[in-house]
């Protein structure tokens, strides 16, 4: 850059003869070199502010754009877009055969702290034990006042409770809606729901997961969201059920029983009408599994289909009925009952001295041990085994509930021909009163193998043909015998043809070999109406005793029977069945 | 060397400067204040308390210090723009010890009869020494290196004692605002372009080392850091004021929901609602022509200042003009995006309208060093 000297030489001599101050020259200079800078500088500096005009600009656009943009949008509430939103909340319901509710889901609040913006966490802790009691003071004192962010106070509350805390007036409080799984009936049909817990859980939902029974079994059909909210109905029938609860709470304690269950089952479609299991528990507040004792002792444990017991004389039907279907017997064969029967060391005796021999009805009707083992010797052990296997006790019932798979029948290690001898009349082979009554229903629907089901069906469910209907027809009478003279009379129900088989095991003892000589299971497996049966149902009563005689009586038909002639009496009319009258045979008191 | 060299005769005087000032920038001052006064008066209730009453006595007083400080010539401002820096900066000093604490924060010093918030006279003080900075500097050490060192001392200076307290957005605010006058008064675009390069590194060299082994923060920093720019992901915490402030817009619409109508605001869903987030009350009421108006008021000021800057030939008015429109701009735009969720909750109030005492006495008294400057500019 050529710059203007500040005194040029020629300048400065020619304002000298004029007599001008040459100074004022310089300063001249001077002024318009700052000018030329100021000038340039003023360039410069208007590029930037063009630059930041430029970017102001764009601001001003974005802003506007933005703000045009929102006030287009929808003014909905962002909580679709919530971390919570992942959580599908929403279960189907579960509805009995009827339509009526088992399980649904309702709106509560979980309640939660955020400590930072507390204002008192002291008197807020106090507050809050005096609404849940179960909460300690000095826990909640420290979660509040420490650097903690979050804090769950319960998971789930009440209204009132909801109302309570609003009283509060904490700031640092905060509710989060949550969907539970609600159980209106309580206990009924406990075993059957099993129950649910929540899952993952986040503050404006928690994931409900199934963790027992259907609810699990079912648990990814049940938030399929699929469904749409359609309810899975099962094959259950509320007020049966209720009646089955019922009767079988009060027979236990009557029969002074440890546990109960009876098992109500369609003999076509397979559906199950009525489980229960006795002692129960509240689904809605379902609880822990047991530490210490027994398993099996638990409320928890389902005996209709988790429970293998060895099934005692009920088992005698399915022995009979294959030597008929085997053409080895028929209903009036006579068999050698004298006892008792040697086999090796052991022997098979009989509750009470039949005598020489009996005909295949009496073996049932009078429920001979002797009399069943020889018509098993006649079949063998194969076809026992396949008989038995077909009939479904060689492998879990397929019921929809997580604990089926856990009722695996316990099978003789080595399949003798004694074993065959035993299992004939329900010893030695333990199977859950689920299998039972499965295998009761061939019996009863003439001779189809069917599969016990929970969900509703819309008509008869056969299997594979495994008896002929004569041979089926046949046993069924030998069944309505038991009843009217054998026994179970009774189980004999005004009104209604019963016909069934009592079956009374000592139970082995949980520790070394042997059998408990005062603890039984009493069983007793019915069909009604005997000539065309509909339904089966199984009642199992654990360690009963009966003790309005001079010594304790154990026997099925002295204990189950009574219990489940009652529960027949309420339940048939319930299932639609009139009563068909008969005049009353006379009640003869025989047992076993 | 500046103002004194141009001919100071035909400057007005006396009370004649009134008719000087830059009239336009006064009406639409005012304009703004009363959208704030509305708007206050709605969230309350429709009542003049507690809000819109104070407002509007600080309105009045704020003009008076505006009128005052119009008429005090210019060049005495200049001339007191390092004692106001100092002064600032010893009241930010001032505020580490004695401050009140507010909103988890230290920022506010009690003066009896109001609360002063240091921070907010610093970035008139900031403006002033900077204005002052480069008149002072002979133009062609613009862009000498030490000459640019130290006006990024005297910015970083306050914003590191403001970010202590900790206000990050003030902080980050004062920082962008002198860098900008830097920027206007031709400091070299290597310079910007260094520091924007180093400030893109570090924040890449950040986020590149997440998950690996010289990762150089900790994970739940990370987490802060992304909850910062993204609310969304905690919609019940840092994320609750967005969300609301979005929903109040959307129910505002085109033409609002009418005054006093606004249901966010009024059932105090909407936080802040006075303060930080006064805009979505007008957006919810109003809806996008209430706001998309109040934008062109804002704009319409920042227009004025371009013009009296340019008009001005003394280097130190317009620097100082440009200054205060920029903070004016840098605030309201910073606010608008916060609310609209474009950026990060900073805690930055909406220049006039948002309920408070020094940021709108401060922003009086900048105005008025602007009508100043536009009195007396050389003629």
């Amino acid at each position: 850059m050529i710059r203007t000297p500040l005194r040029p030489l020629a300048r400065i001599l020619d304002a000298r003869k004029k007599g001008e101050n040459p100074d004022a020259i310089e300063r001249e200079n001077l002024r318009i070199r700052h000018e030329q800078m100021r000038d340039s500088a003023r360039t410069r500096a208007e590029g930037r502010l063009l630059v930041l005009g430029v970017m102001f600009f764009c601001a001003f656009s974005v802003v506007g754009a933005r703000m045009g943009m929102l006030s287009a949008s929808e003014p909905s509430e962002p909580r679709a877009q919530t971390q919570g939103a992942s959580i599908v909340a929403a279960r189907s319901d579960i509805v009995d055969r009827k339509g009526r509710i088992l399980a649904t889901n309702m709106e509560t609040h979980s309640l939660y702290a955020h400590p930072q913006q507390m204002i008192e966490p002291e008197r807020t802790a106090k507050a809050l034990v005096q609404i849940f009691p179960e909460l300690e003071e000095e826990r909640l004192i420290k979660d509040f006042s420490g650097n903690r962010k979050f804090v769950w106070v319960r998971k789930k509350i009440s209204p009132e409770q909801k109302q309570a805390v609003h009283d509060i007036g904490e700031p640092g409080l905060l509710f989060g809606p949550r969907e539970m799984r609600l159980y209106p009936n309580g206990a009924l049909a406990a075993h059957v729901l099993g129950g649910t817990r929540f899952g993952q859980e986040g503050v404006h939902s928690a994931e409900v997961v199934g963790t027992a029974g259907l609810e699990r079994f079912l648990d990814d059909d049940l938030r399929d969201p699929a469904r749409e909210g359609r309810p899975v109905q099962l094959s259950l029938d509320l007020t049966v059920q209720s009646a089955v609860e019922r009767v079988l709470a009060g027979g236990m304690m009557l029969m002074n029983a440890k546990g109960a269950t009876a098992v109500l089952m369609d003999v076509h479609t397979g559906e199950v009408v009525s489980i229960a299991s006795l002692p129960d528990f509240d689904p809605n507040d379902r609880p822990a599994p047991p530490v210490e004792g027994s398993p099996s002792d638990s409320p928890l444990f389902n005996r209709a289909v988790q429970g293998v017991y060895e099934l005692g004389s009920t088992f005698k039907i399915f022995t009979t009925a294959q030597a008929m279907e085997l053409g080895l017997v028929n209903a009036e064969t006579m068999i050698d009952t004298k006892g008792p029967l040697r086999w090796g060391k052991h022997k098979i005796r009989d509750f009470h001295d039949y005598g020489k021999e009996l005909s295949v009805t009496k073996i049932i009707v009078k429920s001979s041990n002797i009399g069943t083992a020889r018509i098993a010797q006649m079949i063998g052990v194969d076809r026992q085994k396949d008989f038995l296997g077909k009939l479904g006790f060689f492998e879990p019932t397929k019921l929809e509930i997580t604990e089926a798979k856990g009722g695996k029948p316990l099978l003789p290690p080595n399949w003798s021909e004694l074993s065959t001898m035993t299992i004939s009349y329900g010893h030695g082979l333990s199977a859950s009163p689920l299998h039972l009554a499965q295998a009761y229903a061939t019996i009863a629907n003439g001779g189809y193998q069917v599969t016990p089901t929970l969900l509703k069906q819309s008509g008869p469910r056969y299997g594979e043909r495994i008896m002929r209907p004569d041979t089926a027809a046949a046993a069924r009478t030998m069944l309505r015998k038991v009843v009217t003279e054998g026994t179970a009379s009774f189980g004999e129900v005004p009104g209604y043809y019963v016909g069934g088989k009592t079956g009374t095991a000592d139970k082995p003892k949980e520790r070394g070999g042997g059998y408990y000589k005062d603890k039984v299971i009493a069983t007793f497996a019915s069909m009604f109406p005997a000539h065309d049966p509909k339904y089966v149902l199984v009642v199992t009563l654990d360690e009963p005793s009966e003790n309005s005689g001079d010594k304790p009586r154990r026997t099925a038909g002295w204990t189950a029977v009574p219990v489940a002639a009652e529960m027949i009496g309420r339940i048939a009319p319930l299932l639609g069945l009139r009563p068909e009258y008969e005049q009353n045979s006379p009640v003869v008191m025989t047992s076993n | 060397m500046s103002y004194l060299e141009y001919s100071v005769k035909t400057t007005p005087s006396g009370w004649r400067k009134v008719l000087y000032l830059n009239w336009p920038i006064v009406i639409l001052l005012t304009a703004i204040a009363c959208v704030g006064f509305l708007m206050l008066y709605s969230v309350a209730g429709g009542s003049f308390s507690p809000w819109a009453e104070p407002q509007m006595k600080r309105y009045l007083l704020g003009l008076a210090v505006m009128f005052i400080v119009a008429l005090v010539p210019i060049w005495f401002w200049r001339n007191m723009a390092v004692v106001a820096y100092l002064v600032s900066l010893a009241l930010l000093l001032a505020v580490e010890f004695f401050g009140t604490v507010g909103m988890g924060a230290q920022r506010w010093i009690d003066i009896g009869f109001m609360r002063l918030q240091p921070s907010e006279l610093m970035k008139i003080a900031l403006v002033m020494v900077l204005a002052a900075y480069y008149d002072w500097l002979p133009i062609k050490k613009t862009s000498h290196p030490f000459w640019v060192l130290l006006p990024v001392l005297i910015i970083l200076l306050p914003t590191g004692m403001v970010l202590t307290q900790p206000d990050l957005g003030t902080a980050l605010l004062l920082m962008i605002s002198g860098g900008l006058m830097m920027f206007l008064a031709g400091v070299h675009w290597a310079y910007f372009g260094g520091v924007i390069a180093a400030g893109i590194g570090t924040v890449a060299a950040v986020f590149e080392s997440r998950g690996t082994d010289w990762q150089l923060l900790k994970d739940y920093q990370y987490k802060r850091i992304d909850t910062f720019l993204d609310p969304s992901q905690d919609p019940l915490g840092a994320g609750y004021h967005i969300t609301q402030a979005k929903i109040a817009m959307g129910s505002g619409g085109w033409t609002g929901r009418g005054f006093m109508q606004g249901t966010q605001s009024r059932l105090n869903f909407l936080p802040e609602k006075h303060t930080d987030f006064i805009f979505n009350t007008l957006a919810e009421e109003f809806g996008f022509i209430g706001g998309f108006s109040l934008l062109v008021l804002y704009v319409l000021i920042l227009v004025f200042c371009v013009i009296s800057a340019l008009q001005n030939k003394d280097r130190f008015s317009s620097l100082l003009i440009l200054g205060v429109g920029l903070t004016l701009f840098l605030f309201f735009a910073v606010n608008m995006s916060m609310v609209m969720g474009l950026a990060p909750v900073v805690g930055v109030p909406l220049p006039l309208v948002s309920y408070g005492g020094s940021a709108m006495l401060v922003l009086m008294l900048a105005f008025g060093l602007v009508q100043s400057a536009h009195i007396h500019r050389p003629r």
